[in-house]
């Protein structure tokens, strides 16, 4: 887990991809917790907007997903995004493979918050938000829509 | 957790997390009792997991009159492809020219399935690991060493990743062809996404073929169902000589041996 990890964070600060920081001072103390600051692209709903989220990899990673949400007072308002941070996303949950990675996870990321026509929350965001757990891999997710 | 006869559902509370840790704890229990590979057997376990089973009782008759033996391989949902990988490996051990000719079409793969868009960083992770491990045969020629590689559950989950890479990466390379086979309106890619690349997804017939014709590897399959009448095999490719026998129980694959 460690070693791969590592490799990661090594091709991360590389050879980053557009619209992603990663600050390896911040990971450098704990290499199964990271943080990551995404961009919003230009000409999308999110130009100039900045999130941050946060990873957590447990002992079977990258056999099991890591835990992912974004994290910080400022949580993109996505109707696939409740506003505790937790993102409805399948390959965080059961579409993931051991091939994908925290940049395609990223990628991924960005990418549903570019195709997005209209700023708001899931339909049951106060619900969700109110008894969901606070790992979001707690949560059993369907996903019915994928055109946002 | 209640009892079920206590149970009331609460549209106001949230089970998700219950049912998910219920989940783990029967997957762990499975882990607990049983290898990944397990050893060589003779068929007594079998007819003992059966007896009450009349639909059965013919069929494995059938399986011990073609077969000597069998070893079980842990049901994860990747035990397809664990017990083709081990199955294969253990069968390089006494056969040089093929264990050439997949060290050849293996070390190809890379390329073949970075071309077809994988990611390139973690795709070279899983196939160096594959690569190594298969190198071991040439050098260590045992069949514990094949044991090991197997039952070392890092180890074992990476060439299963690279198994599925494989399958994933051929049929989307024959898209025209296999597409037909799909049902549900998805693309292959979806398709590739959600039931292969995925660690305990099952298998089914068209990721037996894929992973036959990908690799060159010929594999009987013989069916143990609750269906009428004898065993069925089906042989992967069609008229090929097999070099790996599975025998399949409903959801279910384990390695059969003649000898």
């Amino acid at each position: 887990m460690e070693r791969r990890l590592r490799k990661e964070l090594t091709n991360l600060i590389k050879d980053p991809p557009d619209g992603i920081v990663v600050d390896p001072d911040k990971i450098s103390q704990n290499i199964t917790e990271w943080t990551v600051d995404v961009k919003g692209a230009e000409g999308t709903l999110y130009q100039g907007e900045k999130f941050t989220l946060q990873f957590k990899f447990g002992s079977k990673y990258p056999f099991d997903s890591p835990q992912v949400m974004f994290v910080g007072k400022h949580v993109p308002e996505h109707p696939h995004i409740y506003s505790n941070g937790h993102i409805c996303l399948s390959i965080l949950s059961d579409d993931w493979s051991p091939a994908l990675s925290v940049q395609s996870i990223c990628l991924s990321i960005l990418s549903m918050l570019s195709s997005c026509s209209e700023k708001k929350r899931p339909p049951d965001d106060m619900f969700y938000v109110r008894t969901a757990s606070k790992n979001p891999k707690r949560t059993q997710w369907l996903f019915h829509d994928d055109t946002v | 957790m209640e009892k079920a006869a206590d149970f009331h559902y609460n549209a106001e509370q949230n089970y998700d997390e219950e049912t998910i840790i219920q989940q783990r704890e029967i997957e762990k229990e499975i882990a607990g009792c049983q290898d990944l590979v397990g050893p060589k057997e003779d068929f007594t376990t079998l007819d003992r997991e059966f007896e009450h089973d009349v639909a059965f009782l013919k069929k494995i008759q059938d399986v011990k009159q073609r077969y000597r033996r069998f070893r079980r391989i842990r049901a994860d949902g990747n035990c397809f492809f664990r017990a083709f990988g081990f199955a294969y490996f253990e069968s390089l051990l006494k056969n040089p020219d093929e264990f050439k000719r997949f060290q050849d079409i293996a070390l190809k793969s890379k390329d073949e399935l970075i071309t077809l868009g994988f990611p390139q960083f973690t795709l070279e992770d899983f196939h160096e690991t594959f690569m190594q491990e298969l190198n071991k045969i040439e050098t260590n020629k045992s069949i514990e060493g094949v044991l090991q590689t197997f039952n070392d559950c890092g180890t074992s989950d990476y060439i299963v990743v690279y198994l599925r890479l494989i399958v994933s990466g051929f049929l989307q390379k024959n898209e025209d062809f296999y597409q037909s086979f799909l049902d549900g309106g998805r693309t292959m890619r979806e398709f590739c996404n959600q039931e292969v690349e995925p660690m305990g997804r099952e298998s089914d017939h068209i990721h037996i073929i894929a992973l036959s014709q990908a690799t060159g590897i010929c594999v009987q399959v013989d069916y143990m169902d609750r269906g009428d009448g004898n065993l069925i095999s089906h042989v992967f490719p069609e008229d090929s000589s097999p070099s790996i026998y599975l025998l399949y129980k409903p959801g279910h694959y384990d390695i059969l041996y003649k000898e």
